[in-house]
Formats: structure tokens, sequence, C-alpha cells
């Protein structure tokens, strides 16, 4: 008794001391929640995308504070800490989920943005296949046509020299009367003949020629083969002299082998006694006989 | 008569008075008082189980499982707090048991809208790719 009256002083002390170091009071839990408020304040995010549920927060943790503030009793602090803890951590979470909200709304659109590009890509593939289609269906005809309009004007220039329209091609048919009889050399009529072919040659380039000799029966095979050879370098060496590349004629001698008619008549033998001779389809190509 | 039988002494009759008085008031304010607390904390602790059930509901156990467990456990302590009369304990743990009970809820609607984002992105992801082998193989 006479001990404790005699520290009153000591008491006092002690007692400014836990009032001191319980003024700001505090727990572990409300310390954490305030970091835990603090990071959320700072974080644009969940102020931007989650308003509402921060200002609940805001209230939670006005409470906790408060509860520190009048030295409520620890269990009454944590009360308030652990509700405005969790009301930050709610926050939080509907900022992520209002964040993932915003990715889907741009995403979908992306998405349809995509499928619309996709299918505006399938279609313009498509009109570029029939178009193209179109185009080598055009090309194809206009190329037959000129190819058509260039046999047409070969022809028309070679009426007059009796040209054939054959299997093989256009076949100019050089006959009996144009060269000397047993002879390999040209009259004057078969030149004339072979001066208009030059013409019509230089006039289409592309074109090659075969110049085949065929005879009559008459005579030995032989003696036929050679005939038939000579007449048809006959002919070549005219159309060179005339202006037509060696390199775009060909000969060939088939003695009686191909006759057009039989040979019982005199008419008919002449008729077998000829030079034909074949043009070419533009790339220079020509069906032989064998 | 019945006053003439028991007649105090004016001291002890004031005494007497004063005395019952105070334990009179003093029961009646106990009784209200526990009445102004249990109230709010029944409804409390039936607020907070409904929170936690349509948490349940919508897939917390799920998506939300940490948040499920506190927000049950917290209930289970509120009924026996409600149980034990401690009304004030069982408003406080049905307060924490609904506020885990909404943060498992957002937690849920959260992971889903998540969830949902990235399956989006995945497939533009794959759109994409698509496009593109279909552009290089033009």
């Amino acid at each position: 008794m006479n001990k404790i009256s005699m520290t009153p002083g000591a008491l006092l002390i002690l007692a400014m001391l836990t009032a001191c170091s319980t003024a700001p009071k505090s727990t572990t839990m409300l310390e954490r929640t305030r970091q835990q408020y603090q990071m959320a304040q700072n974080d644009p995010r969940i102020v931007k995308l989650a308003p509402l549920e921060m200002r609940q927060a805001d209230d939670a943790m006005v409470l906790a504070n408060n509860a520190a503030h009048n030295n409520q009793s620890n269990e009454e602090i944590d009360q308030f800490a652990y509700i405005a803890s969790k009301k930050i951590d709610i926050a939080n979470e509907t900022a992520r989920q209002k964040s993932a909200e915003n990715r889907i709304a741009n995403a979908g659109k992306e998405r349809d943005e995509m499928r619309l590009e996709q299918r505006t890509q399938e279609v313009n593939r498509e009109k570029a296949k029939t178009s193209d289609a179109v185009f080598l269906a055009q090309l194809a005809d206009a190329n037959t046509q000129q190819a058509q309009q260039k046999v047409d004007l070969l022809s028309a220039e070679l009426a007059d020299m009796k040209a054939k329209n054959t299997d093989r091609g256009l076949v100019i048919t050089l006959g009996d009367l144009l060269f000397g009889t047993n002879d390999a050399r040209l009259n004057p009529d078969g030149m004339h003949e072979l001066q208009r072919l030059a013409t019509v040659l230089q006039a289409h380039p592309q074109q090659t020629i075969l110049i085949e000799g065929h005879t009559d029966s008459t005579g030995g095979v032989a003696y036929n083969l050679q005939l038939s050879e000579r007449r048809a370098n006959a002919v070549s060496s005219a159309l060179q002299l005339m202006g037509v590349q060696k390199s775009r004629i060909a000969t060939y001698g088939y003695g009686e082998q191909f006759p057009l008619v039989d040979n019982s008549t005199a008419e008919n033998r002449q008729m077998n006694r000829r030079v034909e001779i074949i043009l070419s389809d533009d790339a220079g190509h020509i069906i032989h006989r064998y | 008569m019945l006053n003439a039988q028991f007649k105090f002494s004016p001291w002890l009759e004031l005494v007497l008075t004063t005395t019952s008085f105070v334990v009179v008031s003093a029961i009646v304010f106990n009784l209200t008082g526990c009445i102004s607390l249990q109230t709010p904390a029944t409804a409390d602790v039936a607020v907070s189980t409904a929170e936690v059930n349509s948490a349940a509901t919508v897939g917390g156990a799920e998506y939300a499982p940490a948040e499920m467990r506190s927000a049950r456990a917290k209930l289970v302590q509120a009924n026996a707090a409600m149980a034990a009369h401690d009304y004030q304990a069982a408003s406080d743990y049905a307060a924490q048991a609904q506020a885990d009970a909404k943060l498992a809820q957002t937690k849920v609607s959260s992971t889903k809208a998540q969830q949902a984002a990235a399956a989006l992105q995945e497939d533009i992801q794959v759109l994409r790719e698509e496009l593109n082998r279909v552009n290089s193989n033009k």
C-alpha cells in the first residue's frame, strides 16, 4: 500500500508512455490493408475500371482507420480492416473483369473484321479466277481468230496458185506443165508461179515449207526418185534465188511412191508428175507423209 | 390490510424501491440490449448465408475455392456465436463471410471473362494464321 502510494509519478509517466505508443494505434492486419489500399489507389486500371468498387473500399478503409483512431480494440480494428481488405480485392478483381470484357469486345470486333477480310479475299480469289478464265478464253478465242485470219489470208493469197487446204495444211501443187519434159528445170510459167509463192512466204516469215517431188510410174524407180529429187531441189533453188532463206526450205523426192491417181492414162500420169509445196503452221511445223 | 401488516420503515422502503428500480431497469436494459443485437445479427447471418449460397451457385467452388472455404468457415463461426448469444461476434463473422462471398462472386465472373477473352484471342490467332497462310499461298 505504502509502495504504491509512493509511485504516483511513475504511474503517470507509464500511462503517458502507453498513451503515446498507442496513440497511432494499429494492427498488423490494418497495416497490411493500408498497403494494399495504397497499391490499389496507385493502380490507374482499378481507378478507371472499378470506380464504384473503389469507393466502397474507400468507405471501408475509413471505418477501419476510424476504429484505430478511436482506440477501439484490436478485434474491432481487425474486423473493419478485414472487410476493407476484401473490398479492395473486389475492386481489383472487378478491374480485371472489366479489362477482360474490354478485350472481349475488341477481340470480337477484330475477329469479325478478320472473318470479313477472309471472306473478301475468298470472293476476290473467286473473281480473279473467273476473270482469269474469261481472259484466257478471250485470249484463246483471239488467237484462234487471228490464226484463222492468217490462214484465210494465206489461202486468199495462194488461191490463184490453187493452194488446197488439206489435213497437212496448205498445199500448192506445181503441175508437170511448169517443168520441161523429163527436165528438172522450171519453165517461165513455173518461175512466175514460184515468184508469187516467194512473195507470200516473205510476207509470212514464220512459215517454213516442205517441197516434195513426185513422178509417174513411167521409167525406172531409181530414175524417177532422182527426177523427183531434182525437181524438188530446183524449186528450192528458185525460191532461194527469190529471197526465201534456205533454212525455211526442206526438200524430199518421193519418186513414184505417192501417185495422185492411177498411172493408166497419159492424162493421169501427167497429174502424178508434180511438185507439192506444203506450208507449215505458224510455229514452222509440217506434217510429213511418213 | 396488507399495507398495515407489512409496514416498513420509510428508510427501508426507499432503499428497497431504489434497488428494485435498479434491478428491474438493469434487466430491462439487458433484455432490450439483447434483442437490439439479436435481430440484426440474425439478419446479418441470413444475408451472408444467401450470399455464400449464391456464390456457390455461380461456380465459386471451382473459380474461387479459397474465398469459398473462408466464407463457409466464417458462417460456421457466425452460427456458433448466434447459438452462444454472442450477437456482436455473430454479426462480425457474418460480415466477414459476406465480404468473402462477394469477393468469390467477383472472382467467378472475372475468371470467366478472362477465360472468354483468352479463347477469343486464340480464335483470332488461328484466323490470322489462316489468313496469312491463304495469302502466302496465293
